[in-house]
């Protein structure tokens, strides 16, 4: 009797479980879908998005932080110094390498290194992966004005000191000449 | 190259068909309304005008033709249907962008794309098997397509064993699978060949067991007089007179009946020789391109013919309410009449198509022992009980109601 | 591969004299003999769940030997340990098991902060990395639900597994921005503070997920087709987890009532326990032999439902708060050695760190939880059935980049 319950047992359960999972599907078949069409929906991207990165470039003051903090060293910066401004050479990021883990952009001293939403990166050519986050190369115009007149502050200075010194030698001159 | 096997193969099916068609009259069976190919060359001049070979090869040319155009159209649209109904079931869209209203020309694309793909055959393979196995599979399909009436009065051979012939050359599609697993030198399609082999073997017997239900109820094996003979509930012409009304035990009948029909076809979840998840794709491992989207439409195809079996023995075949309604009201025999006997034929067909995919995309793949023990220690002893049950009944009706 | 044609039986005459039957004929004897096929399963395979190889032997459908060959993704995530600064290899972390990255981070975290005595962790840190820890083992515990359907021949509940899922990862892409890759849990307490009104959101997620996890159930692991597909199926007794030093949901399945969260507590989860917030879901042999596949699955969808209940918990008792503790830009973690084994979802996942005052680790040891269970593949798989084979490869729930490393 036992074997005779088992058996029957066995096609109860399995036609019952059956409709117990064709009902699900089925209550999914008739809802309408969650997905989106992706390229002409797209989901919100939220804002701590760890996308392609953007540089604040006016701020940045190429102290290497963020290339040291790089596990895998991906970030690669040049700026030739004159005096307080930079003149930038190049700042590249290896996107062949990149892990997208943030740790760059924590320990910016001026946060001016961030991610941003973009996560595109398709390419022909894998050259093409290495992008240069410089917005603008040698110095902005800002910059150069800046170094202008802290260039000609110091050539006023200069000269004032020149013409000081001069004074005082003259003036030097005049105590000898007269003594 | 295989195209020319197919309708070779399927060529002289359609023959043996056509002639016992133009034998008909003359054997004595009255053939109401006729094959629909000779009806047609009969359309085109006076049958005593043209010679008996000329219609044969002509009937068969014609048929073979119809065929290939069936295969192909009942398999693009269930392979759309089964990727939408697949992608709805899971939450998501399926194909929605080839051909604008919801990827309706996804099939016409990828039947393309393997069309123009490179034609593999792999070093170790046995080629000539290799090449023919594709072939043999769709030919036992369509032989099987050619035995199906269309209509009540459009079908290529009326056939009295009409359902006999479906499941014998429906099983032929057996040997080219294991023909393509041998073939393909290749581990894992060996496996799926000899488990398709043990499968289909097992599964035969339940599935003629189980049909022999309606057919006591029904008391034909023409696919044509089933159907005709469903229209009556208990002498009132209503359409709705199927066997699964008639009989309650024709019921649990149709659900052994679907089962090993599952298990003909190699659909979830009984896909062995497939399983994609053990044997990476079984016995189509190898093939690729066209020779890979033969196995594809004749999967399909078999869905279909066995749905319209099941259609047919089990649910009322051309009738439902509407041709009864046509019936009463005299258009009976008109274009219109068979239209309507085909759409809904077609209609049924592919519900039972949808039930299928509905439990493909529910339900694990049961294991190659479970496969054996559900085949031969429960689905035949009870189909054999079914037998017992409907005959039960029938003789008690008969007693009854005379 | 090896040539099919060479192992395909031969037959020949035996030597033996032929037997004279009653009737007068002669009856002959044949040497029927079969070779086994050895087949590769993988590294291409759907079932191996990534890049491995399990050599098997196969008499048929039955598998009479099988050998799991690994080393395909190995990356030296060891050796890179030793070579890059502490804060640095917490990305590394985050690879070796993708599936449950924040707890890779936290396990990596709790074993330098170790070795770190004057670092206090804020508690709102802790209760933050206790969420999305478990949060993250429920998106794990999806993938080994929603993959082990497809071994066993399931699609649709992999799509349902992945719908939940995609809500999570878009949870942790609120938090910290990354879907698989979070590097989120960092020493010291986490990177940032949760952005307003997510933890409402996760509150919210929590009373969804409890209808969906019904669902779950009924759609698989009731399914009476799955259960007679792993029932009896790959039994690990206790005694045979204990010799093989299986941990998490493998040795659970056993009947062994063992959780680190609960036996070796860690941040918030001896609260968490103290307060009856969670129970340890332990196998039962409900559908079978105790430590069957079905046990072992059973196991991880019953612990998504506890992951939950904390989670709850969590959200009651957190307030506002620093999340970081007072950390260096350039850590530099005092002398000394330490190992902090943590409840991974596949298991204990142990970091053995050893520091020699400096700014990098001298030697950085991982105990992948992944890697050991696997061993028990060779002894479970002979004298099963192919299809069994898949089935008790996807209970082990391996993730191949943890046990190559």
């Amino acid at each position: 009797m036992v074997r005779v319950k088992e058996y029957f047992g066995n096609v109860w359960k399995t036609l019952a479980t059956t409709w117990g999972g064709m009902r699900i599907t089925g209550k999914y078949f008739l809802q309408k879908p969650i997905t989106v069409q992706y390229p002409d929906e797209r989901l919100p991207i939220p804002d701590r998005y760890r996308g392609i990165h953007y540089l604040e470039q006016e701020k940045c003051i190429n102290c290497l932080a963020c290339a040291r903090a790089c596990p895998i060293d991906c970030i690669e910066m040049e700026a030739i110094r004159h005096g307080k401004e930079l003149e930038w050479v190049s700042f590249t990021l290896d996107y062949q390498k990149c892990m997208f883990c943030e740790l760059c952009v924590y320990p910016c001293p001026k946060d001016c290194i961030h991610m941003g939403t973009e996560f595109a990166l398709v390419t022909y050519d894998r050259s093409e992966l290495n992008h240069d986050l410089l917005s603008f190369r040698g110095m902005s115009r800002e910059a150069r004005i800046r170094m202008k007149e802290a260039e000609e502050k110091k050539k006023a200075k200069e000269a004032a000191k020149a013409a000081k010194e001069a004074a005082e030698a003259a003036d030097s001159k005049d105590e000898k000449g007269e003594g | 190259m295989s195209i020319l096997a197919i309708t070779l193969s399927a060529g002289s099916l359609l023959s043996g068909a056509a002639a016992t068609e133009l034998q008909g009259p003359v054997m004595g069976t009255p053939g109401a309304g006729g094959n629909f190919l000779t009806r047609l060359l009969e359309w085109l001049g006076p049958p005593q005008a043209v010679p008996t070979w000329a219609i044969a090869l002509t009937s068969v040319l014609l048929g073979v033709a119809i065929l290939v155009t069936m295969v192909s159209l009942i398999a693009m649209w269930s392979v759309w249907m089964e990727r939408k109904v697949s992608g709805h079931m899971q939450c998501r869209f399926g194909p929605m962008y080839a051909g604008g209203w919801h990827g309706w020309a996804q099939t016409i694309a990828d039947g393309v794309k393997l069309l123009l793909k490179e034609d593999l055959i792999p070093k170790g393979a046995d080629r000539a098997l290799f090449w023919i196995a594709p072939a043999i599979v769709l030919a036992g399909i369509f032989g099987a397509l050619a035995a199906l009436p269309l209509s009540y009065d459009w079908y290529f051979a009326r056939m009295d064993l009409g359902v006999f012939t479906i499941l014998a050359l429906g099983s032929t599609t057996t040997i080219g699978v294991v023909m393509a697993g041998w073939a393909s030198n290749s581990k894992w399609s060996l496996y799926g060949a000899m488990r398709e082999a043990a499968q289909v073997i097992a599964y035969e017997i339940p599935l003629g067991i189980s049909l022999l239900c309606p057919l006591m109820t029904l008391g034909t094996f023409s696919l044509i007089d089933a159907s005709r003979e469903q229209a009556t509930l208990f002498g009132w012409d209503c359409g709705l007179g199927w066997a699964v009304f008639t009989n309650p035990f024709n019921i649990a009948a149709f659900v052994i009946f679907w089962i090993a029909a599952l298990a003909e076809t190699k659909r979830a979840p009984f896909d062995l020789p497939e399983a994609e998840s053990e044997l990476v794709a079984g016995f189509m491992t190898e093939y690729s391109g066209i020779r890979w989207s033969f196995f594809f439409m004749e999967e399909y195809a078999a869905m279909f013919l066995m749905s319209v079996v099941g259609a047919v023995f089990f649910f009322g075949g051309f009738e439902t309410p509407l041709t009864a309604l046509m019936r009463a009201s005299g258009s009976d025999g008109t274009l219109l009449y068979s239209l309507v006997c085909f759409g809904t034929l077609v209609l049924k067909g592919f519900a039972g198509v949808f039930l299928m995919m509905w439990l493909r995309w529910t339900l694990p793949r049961v294991r190659i022992d479970q496969v054996m023990t559900m085949g031969y220690k429960y689905l035949t002893p009870l189909a054999l009980l079914c037998v017992l049950l409907t005959a039960t009944w029938e003789f008690a009706r008969h007693l009854v109601m005379g | 591969m090896t040539d099919v044609q060479q192992h395909t039986p031969s037959i020949h005459l035996s030597g033996e004299e032929p037997r004279v039957l009653p009737n007068g004929e002669r009856e002959f004897f044949f040497d029927v003999s079969t070779s086994d096929l050895e087949v590769n399963m993988g590294p291409q395979h759907p079932a191996t769940h990534g890049v491995m190889r399990v050599l098997l032997r196969t008499d048929g459908e039955l598998v009479t030997g099988a050998q799991p060959h690994l080393g395909y993704l190995h990356r030296c995530a060891e050796k890179i340990g030793e070579n890059v600064e502490w804060l640095q290899y917490l990305p590394y972390t985050d690879r070796y098991d993708y599936l449950a990255a924040m707890n890779n981070n936290l396990g990596y975290s709790l074993a330098v902060e170790s070795l770190m005595p004057d670092l206090e962790i804020p508690r709102r840190a802790t209760l933050l990395r206790t969420i999305c820890a478990e949060l993250n083992r429920i998106a794990s515990h999806l993938i080994a639900y929603g993959t082990y359907g497809l071994d066993i021949g399931a699609f649709t509940p992999f799509f349902y597994a992945f719908r939940e899922r995609e809500w999570i990862q878009a949870l942790f892409e609120k938090i910290c921005g990354a879907r698989l890759t979070y590097s989120f849990i960092r020493i010291g307490g986490v990177f940032n503070d949760a952005p307003p009104g997510w933890l409402k959101e996760v509150a919210a997620f929590c009373d969804v997920f409890e209808e969906k996890w019904r669902e779950y159930y009924d759609l698989l692991v009731t399914n009476h087709i799955f259960v007679m597909r792993t029932k009896d199926i790959g039994v690990i007794s206790a005694e045979m987890a204990y010799d093989f030093g299986l941990t998490g949901p493998m040795l659970r399945g056993s009947g062994v009532d063992f959780d680190l969260r609960r036996d070796l507590p860690y941040m918030a989860y001896k609260e968490i326990w103290d307060a009856g917030a969670f129970r340890i879901p332990v196998g039962r042999g409900a559908q079978g032999t105790l430590g069957d596949c079905w046990d072992r699955f059973d196991v991880r969808v019953q612990e998504m439902m506890e992951s939950i209940k904390i989670i709850r918990y969590c959200l009651e008792v957190i307030e506002e708060g620093e999340v970081i503790g007072d950390v260096p830009k350039v850590i530099k973690v005092p002398a000394g050695e330490s190992y902090v084994g943590i409840e991974n979802p596949r298991g204990e996942l142990g970091h053995y760190v050893h520091s020699d005052g400096g700014k990098v680790a001298v030697r950085c040891r991982v105990r992948a939880p992944s890697f050991v269970n696997l061993a028990v593949l060779e002894d479970l798989m002979p004298g099963t059935l192919l299809a069994d084979s898949v089935a008790i490869i996807g209970s082990t729930d391996i993730v191949v980049g943890e046990t190559d490393r």
